[in-house]
């Protein structure tokens, strides 16, 4: 009955959300309150009828009831709970669940949440929320239902694609679609605006915590999807420039550039048009990016079926959604009254920069992922727009961007003055130059790019910290005052600093990776050794290991330093999962510090070697970690009371220590 | 039933959702414009402390001031027109009211008519595990087998008994992961590392890979005369192009066993293909022939296995099928008769079972000496 009661309770969310885009829309056009709120009990009601279809789903994959056709697909029931529980999104049913999962539960939030939003404006996002469910879960009923049944039931699934077994699936798809979807949020505001034809502060106020949140996890999902690829595939890559990969870096791009939008937005009332734009390019973007991904145009790892009828079915709902809300812009943007005017070298200014190259960093990024497939379909020829490309285009728009960064928030608001705002950064500056020149006399003299790399990445760093210095008062006040005025900083600020200096830290990572990592690829018997950097690694012995699922070969591996001191045992394996016959290697990966040795085994050579490829990878962490330092920053940021919908008053002391500028 | 008494409940919340704001006394329509003169309060608080901070000067303050008040008034403009808008298009509210609350259901069991399966059941595999096993299908055995074993993995003859039955069901792979199991736990016997290497042929799709034959070797060190070790080791010796030694292995395998001994019958046969008409290395289709030659083989190994298992073992008619159905497919009349003798003589004549593997063998067209 369960696996019924679900199928049951998407169809009823389908309905509800049919309801929940048209009644309200109605009730907005013609004002009248009763029918505008009907919006709010249909999205709280349609996400508990989502979360209990997920729930019979993810029920079905735990009891293994082979009498579902996607579970029979995609399970076993020798798989561990851990990935039973992850495997009902594993595969494209699930996953898409699990989208509109996520996006009924943004739309509730938006109606338990949205007591003191205006009626009209409250009642339009949830329409459009409700539109934009609708369409995703006709598109589940009709092409791909996870409920689909299979009688008589076979008595053992086909299991899970094996790269999928990972932790990396319990956290990678659920963070990446919160902020894919999350962005859905904006999206709606920005059309319910065009559709009111007002949009003023309070809109920016409302827009800038949903993006906020939406920025924060797709941060996390992709640095996530990053360091699972890098582990998991056994290449020790971080970043391929795989069209899946683009497909959600391009959200980020262009949501990073919202973000700082609305700000502007909030602040000052202008650059609307553009917070307004953006808003419906980054939700497009995400839609590009599920298109992409879900059609089976690409093939990858994240392809689990390809169907020409589901491809062409999203292609319908991008052009709909992305064309329509374009299209509202054109009609209506030009009715929308100009904000406040500022000075070229302002914060306005530096944030108009900050859109106009990310964007562009965005435009280059969706060229180079999308023409490879235009020129597929239209001359069958197979061409790879790969790394290279992305180097000449993308870093020369970024490095400027990165450069530039540090003065965004220590410019004022409409008329800032240069000068001053470098003579705050200058000791930030100074320390990355000095770094950088270390860098290039002491470790790397063969190319300046590590010691460029370093100063950018020690420059963002340094900058964020002299940011909030001088915001502190260092140099006026003594130190005891500067701690507490930095503690009482907003939080807005001390966010922005957080989120800033994260990407320095990526920065710093990505640069001593790509220009100081050493590779081996040896042959190796047991008991020989292979030297790397300052390290020396003997090959112990190979044994091979049963899982519950896998059968396994394990080769041990003991580190050493250079004077002989025993460091750490590693153990790298090649897998293979029985059920679909698939082999998988379990990279051997030694932390030291932030630092990592990366060993991944090859094959067995026929005099009784083994092919063994060792990484030394300087900082790298340092990536994900920055990442991580981001996400903070935007958690952080989001804990302003400011963004905080629906805070009592505050007493005027509170006031005047959370009233402050952000970021 | 139940599933319907529940389905109609959630239609009902449903509904109802829809409903909650005309069950309401009234309307409230807050306005908006308190909101955005909040906002706009707030920007002034922090002007003022930006203005203390020394980040604007007094003049760029008071210019900021005031556009901040020229924004306040803006809002009290557009007041006026909203107001407007609220007429009375009652009956028109009503039937898009109306709409609304029965699309949920009308729209929700049309669709679970056109697509839901009300009468399967949800099959979770325990409560199917947990069945009569007379009632269970030759899969929910395995699986029921597989569970257990998962519990108790130190029960060799557990891994035993598996191992044959994955051959038989073409799970060549798992039967090789039941027979290593079973060695690991239980130490390695002849019949257990031949089981092994016939189940590595499987893999293969008819190779002795070096794995198989090192399964093979070792059970030759267990048991010098394991025949099964010995037919498929000169199986690797042909597959490697050593004619020689492979004629040398099947010949003395089939002078020495005794002729109750399906070996025998195997050994006599690969010779025969080996000696007389097999294709050779340099045929035109040699790739494609060679590998049909290695099935042939690797039949004619599985099915002189499951001979010596019905010996040991004879109460099981469904392998007797098999065996008949494999000679008749080999065509081999006489060993087919002769099997279809012995099972018959396992159950006893005229045993029910008797009776229908007799009537099984007539359609393909086999009967008992009786």
């Amino acid at each position: 009955m369960s696996v019924e009661l679900g199928h049951f309770a998407l169809i009823l969310a389908f309905a509800l959300s049919l309801v929940q885009a048209s009644a309200p829309l109605v009730g907005a056009r013609l004002g009248n309150g009763r029918l505008m709120q009907i919006g709010e009990p249909a999205a709280i009601t349609g996400f508990a009828l989502i979360t209990l279809a997920f729930a019979a789903l993810m029920l079905a994959y735990v009891q293994s009831d082979f009498s579902v056709l996607n579970v029979w697909e995609n399970s076993h029931s020798a798989k561990p709970l851990l990935f039973k529980l992850t495997g009902t999104w594993g595969n494209h049913e699930g996953s898409m669940l699990l989208w509109v999962l996520i996006l009924s539960l943004f739309g509730a939030m938006v109606a338990f949440f949205g007591s003191n939003l205006p009626p009209s404006l409250r009642a339009n996002v949830l329409a459009v929320q409700g539109m934009i469910a609708s369409a995703f879960l006709l598109f589940i009923l009709a092409t791909s239902n996870p409920f689909a049944r299979l009688q008589p039931a076979p008595i053992e699934g086909r299991d899970l694609n094996p790269i999928l077994q990972d932790v990396g699936l319990a956290v990678h798809p659920p963070l990446l679609y919160l902020g894919y979807v999350g962005f859905s949020i904006s999206f709606s505001f920005a059309v319910a605006a065009l559709l009111d034809g007002r949009i003023d502060a309070a809109w920016a106020r409302w827009v800038r915590p949903w993006t906020l949140a939406a920025w924060a996890f797709l941060t996390g999902g992709i640095a996530m999807g990053s360091y699972w690829a890098y582990y998991e595939l056994g290449w020790g890559g971080f970043w391929f420039w795989d069209p899946v990969e683009n497909a959600s870096f391009l959200p980020w791009l262009s949501g990073t550039a919202l973000l700082h939008s609305a700000l502007v937005m909030e602040k000052r009332g202008a650059l609307k048009i553009w917070t307004v734009l953006l808003a419906i390019l980054t939700f497009s973007l995400s839609l590009l990016g599920t298109f992409l991904v879900r059609s089976g145009v690409l093939t990858s790892v994240h392809t689990f079926a390809s169907d020409p009828a589901r491809g062409v079915f999203i292609l319908a709902i991008l052009m709909l959604f992305i064309g329509g809300a374009l299209a509202l812009f054109a009609w209506r943007a030009s009715a929308l009254a100009p904000g406040g005017l500022f000075h070229p070298i302002s914060r306005e200014g530096a944030l108009v920069l900050n859109n106009l190259l990310l964007t562009t960093a965005a435009a280059t990024v969706l060229v180079g992922t999308l023409y490879p497939l235009l020129v597929e379909a239209v001359t069958g020829d197979k061409i790879s727009v790969g790394a290279p490309f992305f180097n000449l285009t993308f870093l020369p728009l970024f490095l400027p961007l990165l450069l530039a960064m540090p003065f965004g928030p220590v410019l004022a608001w409409k008329r800032g003055d240069l000068v001053a705002a470098a003579q705050r950064l200058h000791l930030a500056f100074a320390v990355a130059a000095i770094a950088g020149f270390m860098v290039y006399f002491l470790v790397d003299r063969a190319t300046a790019f590590a010691a460029i790399g370093v100063g950018i990445g020690l420059w963002l760093v340094c900058g964020a910290i002299a940011d909030l210095a001088v915001k502190a008062g260092a140099g006026k006040v003594g130190p005891v005052v500067g701690l507490r005025r930095l503690w009482g900083l907003p939080r807005a600020m001390k966010g922005t600093a957080l989120a800033h200096a994260g990407m320095g830290l990526t920065v710093l990572g990505v640069v001593c990776v790509t220009t100081l990592e050493a590779e081996r690829i040896v042959t190796m018997q047991p008991g020989d050794r292979v030297e790397i950097s300052d390290f020396s690694l003997r090959f112990d012995d190979i044994r091979p290991f049963t899982g519950p699922n896998y059968s396994e070969e394990q080769a041990f591996f003991t580190l050493f330093s250079s004077g002989g001191r025993q460091i750490g045992e590693i153990v790298s394996s090649k897998r293979f999962y029985t059920a679909r016959g698939m082999p998988t290697t379990e990279a051997g990966i030694e932390t030291l510090l932030l630092s990592q040795l990366y060993i991944s085994i090859g094959d067995a050579t026929s005099a009784g070697g083994l092919v063994v490829r060792v990484w030394w990878k300087p900082m790298v962490t340092l990536i994900w970690l920055g990442a991580l330092v981001m996400m903070i920053g935007g958690t952080v940021s989001l804990l302003d009371r400011r963004l905080r919908i629906g805070a009592p008053k505050a007493s005027p002391k509170r006031r005047l220590a959370t009233a402050g500028e952000g970021g | 039933m139940m599933f319907w008494i529940f389905a109609a409940l959630l239609t009902l919340a449903a509904s109802l959702a829809v409903m909650r704001p005309f069950l309401r006394k009234s309307a409230d329509a807050a306005h908006g414009d308190q909101h955005d003169i909040a906002v706009y309060r707030d920007q002034l608080a922090e002007l003022e402390r930006e203005r203390e901070r020394g980040l604007l000067d007094e003049g760029e303050a008071e210019e900021a001031r005031a556009e901040i008040g020229r924004r306040i008034l803006g809002l009290q403009k557009s007041d006026a027109s909203q107001e407007a808008a609220n007429g009375n298009q009652g009956a028109l509210v009503k039937v898009v009211a109306i709409a609304a609350v029965l699309s949920v259901p009308v729209v929700s069991w049309a669709t679970y008519q056109l697509i839901g399966r009300p009468d399967i059941p949800a099959q979770p595999l325990a409560a199917r595990l947990e069945k009569d096993p007379a009632q269970a299908s030759l899969d929910e055995l395995v699986a029921r087998a597989e569970n257990y074993l998962a519990e108790n993995p130190q029960d060799a003859r557990g891994w035993d008994t598996l191992g044959p039955v994955y051959i038989r069901l073409g799970r060549y792979r798992d039967a090789a992961n039941a027979f290593r199991k079973a060695i690991d736990t239980a130490g390695g016997t002849a019949e257990r590392e031949a089981a092994l290497g016939e189940a590595l042929v499987g893999v293969g799709e008819g190779v002795v890979t070096g794995e198989a034959e090192a399964a093979f070797i070792r059970a030759r060190e267990h048991d010098p005369a394991n025949p099964r070790a010995r037919f498929y080791l000169g199986m690797a010796a042909a597959q490697e192009g050593d004619s020689a030694r492979a004629g040398k292995i099947w010949r003395a395998l089939a002078e020495e066993l005794d002729d109750a001994s399906p070996w025998k019958g195997a050994a006599a046969s690969a010779l025969a293909d080996l000696t007389g008409g097999s294709p050779s290395q340099n045929d035109d289709a040699a790739t494609d022939s060679n590998s049909a030659y290695e099935r042939q083989q690797m039949i004619e190994g599985m099915v002189a296995s499951l001979d010596a298992k019905l010996r040991d073992n004879p109460r099981d008619a469904e392998g007797w099928r098999r065996l008949i159905r494999s000679y008749v497919v080999l065509n081999k009349p006489s060993e087919a008769k002769d099997a279809l003798d012995r099972a018959v003589a396992a159950f006893g004549a005229g045993s029910e079972e008797a009776d229908a593997l007799n009537a099984f063998a007539k359609e393909l067209g086999v009967s008992s000496t009786e």
